[in-house]
């Protein structure tokens, strides 16, 4: 609708009301150059404002993940290197092991070097309690507060944790544990072999030491106790735990006697009535394997019979640390494996960091060179708004009456 | 020569009338709702001769005011479309500005409480984890109940509006009804002329009303203005006025609505008045207040209902099972309609906030069946079995709390709407804080299988067997027995036992995976002592990205990310609306001013003109005068 008449007064205000209009829009460039703001109230844009949000939440959980990150690092750090020692401790164990299996040695050199491993027991269950910067047992499962080992009244490291894992997410969707429950870094490893243990008769009085055998069909082995008698020098026979014949033979040293998909070798000359033992395997600490191996260190050598018992007593002890080597250097891999993947999932955070704060930016940041070319164009807008008025007020047919 | 000064004053009398309106005119051009006048001229009868008729002169018909009730009529309604929005926008700009500061709002505080029970799950042996956790939760509870508090407080400022703009429009139906009166008077005594002035007062006066509500006018033939608001209703009827008045509502006294009252009778006619200032009001609390307040009511229940859910299900560093963390809303009372005649007491409760909308609800009965309203779309639910069994709608259980209704009772249900006020932490022990899952496993060390049992989780806290040490011990590698070690009791026996099942028992689940061997065992414990557990505490965070709310669809973020926007979207259209309402008030306003308005110029013409036409009457005056004198001088001689 066009009118053909102007009143006055709609005159000025329509001028003034298009002034204010223009004000407005004036304002408002002015307070996003002021904080370098697009957005500045949700009616603005509230899709824009909806994503801002998102955006910002995005960053907070992901930067969450970073710190969780951190806290990982730290955790599993304070594991590996305690791992570290358990290892290092091991090897030492080992060491003294082979040594003392390599030849004769006074009962001094054996008593020292069993003190040796009474301090390397001690160092280990050190270990074993390692505590982080907060007075957390690591080893401890969810009882943290608590000392997890202690030397138990009837020998051994008795275990007072429990098995649980604390995990903490890293990623969306992706958690990691920040350790290992002290039963499955020190206490769950078969001895023996891994699937059986071999023993001895308490009461042999030959000279055969067995060795620790070799699994040939896992498919036959039937676990049980499996006894093999020598009923002559020369001939043994190998009963299962319900006295039922397995298996029967003459004894050659270091011949492999074969049952149920294993075979073990005996040397040296056993007498008759001599008894060694095939048990399954159970699971066994790694501060036994020390104990094993300094009980092998001080045993009586004064006899043959004794020196062979001693030398199956060592090569078990040895068997026995060696399983827990591998088991520390396993567990320690995996820690190792954990640190990897927490420093890989640490880049993709970064990179889900950068993507999340360039979408924020893009959401809320202003286009300073847009913003500022608007803002000059509002100015000369305003201007010329502002003359134009002046000129049409000081329109009047009665200066010339 | 009588003839010609009789003429001739008639002429100057005219000119002079006109220039006393021209300069009416001139003097009002700044007054509101002043329309121009004009003097209408006609000419006098003329006295007839033999020679025809000659002119006598000229009168003044009448002076007519320059109007177009049409024009104006669409003028007043551009008038309440445009207040209508503009009061739309200043309350809603309020709740756009309060949800505006990103660092300030809910948002924010949700992500640091969050923050810090994450944080707590890396460390949940730590004191000071703990505390942050419940310094955070404070604050997050301060800011919900705060952002609530804002809200009730434009409520309130809309109060305030509803009382000074019913006030106002009082006092205008009065005026207008007082100007019928004096109109119709003047007219009378006038013998039928306009009294111009007082119509214009008159129409700005309508015009003033229909800022503050959308108005009918109806003309009558004395020339008074009938005029009625909403649907209908008659505000003034000549010279009689009717009166509005703010009522408390039914169900919430601190909530102000509009009633008419004519004569003895009042009747409640917020839901019928629409347009101007007030309809405005009505509007921004309906469509954005309320539905604001009860989004932030929903976050609060669902945070508050499922946080506590949830760390009941954890243990705390004393070995204790997880309490409330947050106030309990527990059973509300639904609020009875003053009118209601039945006994009843209406009680409810929500039972699964998955499903909880944001609406307010009615609970009717009308004699025979119960019905449940929902008001944000009117949908109605039948509730069958209520009251003898309690109803659940919407994860909202109502129940009869006592007595009976009577037919015609209505009781109004908020689930949501106000409960973001009531939102706290009860928690004030950090050690309380229940970041561990209250049972854990273990494998026997004897155990010669290689199945493993899963660290298991907890299905329902109340059961008074959860801590209790149970073994499960497989009799063969295909069953097992599950034996109660606490209570001494074997609770299965001979179970069949399939990798990777769930086990339930005492109200927690676990797996066992992988191969037992006979003879294995397995226990279920209290992880009272594990005080280096933080499964909860994940499970607590997880609530944050969890789809709670909408069946699944949103998180507590999204509820509030929805809330922000719908605010925002509503604030925005307004906005726009106004601005397109602004400029139609300002083209109607142009269109009326185009036939009333006063232009100077235009004026200075007119008086330019009227001097001149003044000047040749009084001119003629001399000539008459001069042909006087020469009659007379040629009488003398």
């Amino acid at each position: 609708m066009s009118a053909t008449r102007i009143s006055t007064a709609q005159l000025f205000e329509q001028g003034l009301a298009t002034l204010q209009a223009q004000y407005a829009r004036f304002a408002r460039t002015q307070r996003q150059l002021a904080t370098g703001q697009r957005i500045a109230t949700p009616s603005e844009d509230p899709a824009g404002m909806v994503a801002v949000l998102d955006a910002r939440e995005v960053i907070e959980r992901t930067a969450q993940l970073q710190d969780n990150i951190a806290v990982a690092r730290r955790k599993l750090g304070m594991e590996e290197g305690a791992l570290q020692t358990v290892v290092d401790v091991l090897q030492r164990a080992r060491e003294l092991g082979l040594r003392a299996g390599s030849g004769l040695l006074s009962p001094q050199d054996r008593e020292a070097m069993a003190v040796e491993v009474d301090a390397l027991l001690e160092d280990l269950v050190a270990a074993a309690n390692t505590t982080d910067g907060s007075g957390e047992y690591i080893f401890a499962g969810y009882q943290v507060r608590s000392r997890p080992f202690a030397p138990a009244a009837g020998g051994g490291i008795a275990y007072a944790g429990d098995e649980g894992q604390r995990r903490l997410p890293v990623g969306p969707g992706f958690s990691i544990p920040l350790g290992d429950p002290g039963t499955a870094v020190f206490r769950r490893i078969r001895n023996g072999n891994g699937t059986f243990v071999t023993g001895y008769g308490a009461s042999n009085t030959g000279t055969g030491v067995i060795g620790p055998g070799t699994v040939d069909d896992p498919t036959a082995w039937v676990r049980d106790t499996y006894t093999i008698t020598f009923t002559t020098a020369t001939d043994w026979e190998v009963r299962d735990s319900a006295s039922n014949l397995i298996a029967s033979g003459t004894y050659t040293s270091g011949a492999a006697i074969s049952f149920r998909g294993i075979s073990v070798e005996i040397t040296g000359a056993p007498a008759a009535g001599d008894t060694f033992t095939v048990a399954g395997s159970t699971n066994q600490d790694m501060f036994t394997a020390l104990q094993e191996l300094a009980a092998a260190l001080r045993a009586d050598t004064s006899d043959a019979a004794a020196t062979a018992k001693m030398q199956m007593d060592l090569g078990r002890a040895l068997l026995d640390i060696d399983r827990a080597l591998e088991h520390a250097t396993d567990v320690r891999a995996e820690v190792g494996g954990r640190l990897n993947a927490l420093d890989q999932q640490e880049r993709l955070n970064e990179d889900l960091l950068a993507l999340a704060r360039r979408h924020l930016s893009e959401q809320q940041d202003l286009d300073y060179a847009e913003a500022i070319s608007r803002f000059q164009r509002q100015l000369l807008a305003i201007e010329a708004a502002q003359r134009s008025f002046a000129r049409v007020g000081s329109l009047s047919l009665f200066q010339y009456l | 020569m009588a003839g010609i000064l009789s003429t001739t004053i008639s002429g100057l009398l005219a000119y002079q009338r006109g220039l006393a309106t021209a300069s009416h005119n001139v003097a009002n051009a700044e007054t509101p709702g002043y329309s121009r006048q004009r003097v209408e001229l006609a000419t006098r009868p003329p006295q007839r001769y033999g020679s025809g008729f000659i002119g006598s002169g000229v009168q003044v018909t009448t002076v007519r005011r320059q109007y177009d009730e049409f024009l104006d009529a669409s003028l007043r309604e551009s008038i309440s479309g445009e207040r209508r929005l503009a009061a739309f926008v200043e309350l809603a700009s309020q709740v756009d500005d309060l949800l505006a500061d990103p660092e300030a709002g809910v948002s924010p505080a949700l992500a640091r409480f969050f923050g810090a029970v994450e944080d707590l799950a890396g460390d949940p042996s730590s004191m000071a984890a703990r505390r942050v956790v419940l310094g955070e939760a404070r604050t997050l509870a301060a800011r919900v109940r705060d952002l609530d508090a804002r809200l009730a407080e434009l409520e309130s400022q809309v109060n305030r509006r509803l009382e000074t703009t019913v006030a106002e429009i009082n006092t205008i139906a009065q005026s207008i009804a007082r100007l019928n009166t004096e109109i119709i008077a003047q007219r009378g005594a006038a013998g039928g002329q306009p009294p111009n002035d007082l119509l214009d007062r008159r129409d700005e006066l309508v015009r003033q009303l229909a800022e503050r509500v959308a108005v009918t006018v109806a003309k009558q033939d004395d020339g008074a203005y009938n005029v009625f608001i909403g649907k209908g209703q008659a505000l003034v009827v000549g010279g009689q006025s009717a009166t509005l008045s703010t009522t408390p509502n039914g169900y919430d006294a601190g909530r102000l609505e509009i009633s008419f009252q004519a004569g003895a009778s009042t009747v409640e006619v917020s839901s019928l008045l629409s347009g101007g200032e007030l309809g405005g009001l009505l509007d921004v609390r309906a469509q954005l207040l309320d539905p604001a307040r009860a989004a932030l009511g929903r976050v609060a229940v669902a945070l508050a209902e499922r946080f506590n859910a949830q760390h009941r299900e954890g243990m705390d560093l004393n070995g204790a099972l997880g309490g409330d963390f947050f106030q309990d809303y527990g059973a509300r009372t639904a609020a009875p309609h003053p009118a209601n005649t039945g006994t009843a007491s209406v009680s409810y409760e929500v039972t699964d906030v998955g499903k909880l909308t944001t609406s307010d609800y009615l609970l009717s009965y009308d004699g025979s069946t119960y019905t449940l309203k929902r008001l944000s779309d009117g949908t109605t639910t039948t509730l069958s079995g209520f009251p003898g069994s309690p109803a659940t709608v919407d994860g909202v259980r109502i129940s009869l709390a006592s007595g009976a209704m009577a037919a015609g009772d209505r009781f109004l249900l908020r689930p949501t709407r106000g409960e973001a006020g009531a939102f706290a932490v009860v928690l004030d022990d950090p050690a309380a804080v229940a970041a561990a899952a209250p049972v854990r496993t273990e494998a026997a060390l004897a155990n010669t299988g290689t199945a493993a049992i899963s660290a298991g989780e907890v299905l329902d806290a109340t059961d008074p067997d959860l801590l209790h040490r149970v073994r499960i011990e497989f009799t063969s590698a295909t069953t097992f027995d599950v034996i109660d070690e606490t209570a001494a009791t074997t609770l299965a026996s001979g179970v069949s036992y399939t990798s990777g099942a769930n086990i339930d028992y005492n109200g927690w689940r676990v797996q066992i995976t992988g191969t037992p061997a006979a003879g294995d065992r397995f226990y279920v414990t209290s992880n009272a002592g594990g005080v280096g557990d933080n499964r909860n505490a994940l499970l607590l965070r997880d609530l944050r990205a969890a789809g709670i709310l909408d069946s699944g669809a949103s998180t507590l973020d999204e509820a509030y990310g929805d809330l922000v926007a719908d605010a925002g979207t509503r604030t925005r259209q307004a906005e726009l609306d106004r601005d397109a309402r602004e400029v139609m008030r300002q083209q109607a306003e142009a269109a009326l001013a185009a036939v009333s308005g006063v232009n100077l110029d235009e004026e200075a013409g007119r008086i330019l003109e009227l001097q001149q036409a003044y000047q040749a009457a009084a001119k003629v005056v001399t000539v008459a005068d001069a042909m006087f004198q020469t009659l007379l001088d040629a009488v003398r001689r």
